[in-house]
């Protein structure tokens, strides 16, 4: 079952094909990082997803219901986090809250439970200045708090986290991953670490298209190899060995061999104790010792530059 | 429509909260209090400028306040007015303000209808204000009878301000910034006076509402002549606010 699904989404600006007959589908229960470089199309795509802004072609479809542009009553299930969220400067969070909540039909003690549920949660009980006084952090927060106020079933964040500093990007993934179970999040962004942290599903957007969308956990049995990382004394040195370990390329466990400055990645298939004697002895044969000799996981940033290339 | 009023009463706060009812309101004051003060204090004023010259200079009365009033309500008042509102809708495009908004069930028409009663509002006040301040002064200084028709004089100024507004809506929302807004006003406002040259067309040109208020006040049959203005202008703003929604409708946010 799936909450958001986009088929054959195209979205051009003048010249510029920004989205390429995109396909998507976003799990119910998910937390979905969308993944992309700078200028990729994700705002686009969630502009295209609210009814903010109108697709050139293809289908939208939020809970079942399709999205039209303008005035979407598919927007009663998101709740959207902007990457930059903009509030009126003059009103405080409480009475911005509860503009939202009117907007939304809640009323009365309903209202005022939930403005304060929320102002709780996201950490803002006390703050009864202006929004204008606020910080970026702050700001992040009550944008969230304006879009869970209504209890979405699809929450949309566009790169939240990419203006918060470590500890506020830490707090507000922890208050994602805390929303697991109860609402499906679509999270875009181009910090692949948060993507492995909170995210069990991902997407990579490039050149308007979805190149690929699964588990993290197919996604890395599919794609990433495992590695071993070697760092020489010289890149001198570096590139001997590289030049050494070339030729063992595509077979006896060696996949591929990359080398930058004083390093070298050789990245592996089947067993790691046999690939590293292989690594080991052909270097040991010309008494090229390395300074230090690692075993890697793959990560999403493999997976990513995999993808994209 | 509960939409709208939610609006409307974001609309009132922005502008009490952003000072802009309280500047408005000192700046038509200040006009109101110096239309009749002018027109009082002008003789003498150029009696000394003269530096001792005699020259013959009519006893200033009522009607010179009123010249006065409507001179500064129409050459300045109203650019002050559309200075104040200039980023009226663009700068909730520009921002993004409207997206939360928007993206929560807030029908686009409602933005345009909450700014239009508001910035109405903040016309009627500010050209009201000072007309009771002129009106009350105009009566302390020149207790003549010169002026019958005070209130009948200012109706088509009321009115000229529902048309003008409509025409800073949708100049704000057309162009991308505060001054692109501005600039489609002064324009709009520039060929409606260049329009004046053309007879047939004056008592359909809604300027004529803020250019023959001398005559209404000293005749009331004057009013009767711009019945076709003030239908046209009521008319053309319907039709402007309109056509904002619309184009608002069509706008990525």
């Amino acid at each position: 079952m799936s909450i958001l699904t986009l088929q054959h989404v195209s979205k051009s600006f003048g010249s510029k094909h920004v989205l390429r007959d995109l396909n998507l589908t976003v799990p119910t229960g998910s937390i979905y990082g969308f993944v992309g470089e700078n200028g990729a199309g994700k705002t686009t795509t969630m502009k295209l997803i609210l009814g903010l802004d109108r697709a050139d072609s293809g289908d939208i479809e939020v809970a079942g219901e399709q999205v039209r542009f303008g005035e979407t009553a598919t927007n009663r299930q998101t709740g959207y986090l902007p990457d930059v969220p903009a509030f009126y400067g003059y009103m405080t969070a409480t009475e911005y809250l509860r503009m939202c909540g009117q907007l939304t039909g809640l009323r009365g003690t309903a209202l005022a439970s939930r403005v304060t549920a929320m102002l709780k949660r996201v950490g803002l009980a006390s703050a009864s200045h202006r929004i204008g006084g606020f910080s970026r952090g702050m700001r992040q927060r009550l944008g969230i708090a304006q879009a869970l106020l209504t209890m979405p079933k699809l929450l949309i964040c566009d790169e939240p986290t990419s203006a918060l500093d470590p500890q506020g990007r830490t707090e507000f993934l922890d208050l994602l991953a805390s929303l697991r179970g109860q609402t499906t999040i679509l999270f875009s962004t181009h910090i692949l670490s948060d993507v492995e942290r909170i995210c069990d599903h991902v997407g990579i957007l490039h050149q308007g298209r979805l190149q690929v969308s699964a588990s993290l956990a197919d996604l890395k049995q599919q794609y990433a190899k495992p590695q071993v990382r070697l760092t020489f004394e010289t890149a001198v040195q570096a590139k001997q060995a590289a030049t050494l370990l070339m030729p063992l390329q595509h077979h006896n466990h060696v996949q591929q061999v990359t080398q930058s400055a004083g390093e070298v990645a050789v990245a592996y298939a089947g067993i790691y104790a046999a690939a590293a004697d292989r690594i080991l002895t052909a270097l040991l044969a010309v008494r090229l010792v390395p300074l230090t000799f690692s075993q890697e996981e793959a990560n999403l940033d493999q997976i990513f530059m995999e993808v994209v290339q | 429509m509960t939409a709208a009023v939610i609006f409307t009463k974001k609309e009132w706060l922005e502008s009490w909260r952003t000072h802009r009812f309280l500047i408005l309101t000192v700046v038509f004051l200040i006009f109101g209090i110096l239309s009749p003060l002018m027109a009082k204090l002008l003789p003498a004023l150029l009696k000394g400028g003269l530096g001792g010259v005699k020259i013959a200079v009519p006893t200033p009365t009522s009607l010179d306040s009123w010249t006065q009033y409507y001179k500064n309500m129409t050459q300045m008042g109203i650019y002050v007015f559309a200075l104040m509102l200039g980023g009226y809708v663009s700068q909730e495009i520009q921002q993004g303000t409207l997206v939360n908004l928007v993206t929560k069930g807030l029908p686009r028409w409602s933005v345009i209808i909450g700014k239009a009663f508001v910035g109405l509002l903040l016309w009627f006040w500010c050209v009201g204000s000072a007309f009771v301040m002129t009106w009350a002064y105009t009566a302390y200084y020149f207790p003549d009878t010169r002026s019958p028709h005070v209130v009948l004089a200012f109706v088509p100024l009321v009115i000229f301000g529902f048309f003008f507004l409509s025409v800073l809506v949708l100049g704000s929302i057309l162009a991308s910034n505060n001054y692109g807004g501005l600039l489609f006003t002064v324009v709009v406002v520039a060929l409606l006076y260049m329009a004046r040259m053309v007879k047939g067309w004056q008592h359909f040109n809604p300027i004529s509402l803020i250019s023959d208020n001398m005559k209404i006040l000293v005749g009331a049959d004057a009013l009767t002549k711009l019945w076709p203005a003030m239908v046209t202008a009521v008319v053309l703003a319907l039709g402007l606010f309109w056509a904002a929604i619309k184009v608002l409708d069509q706008k990525k946010l």
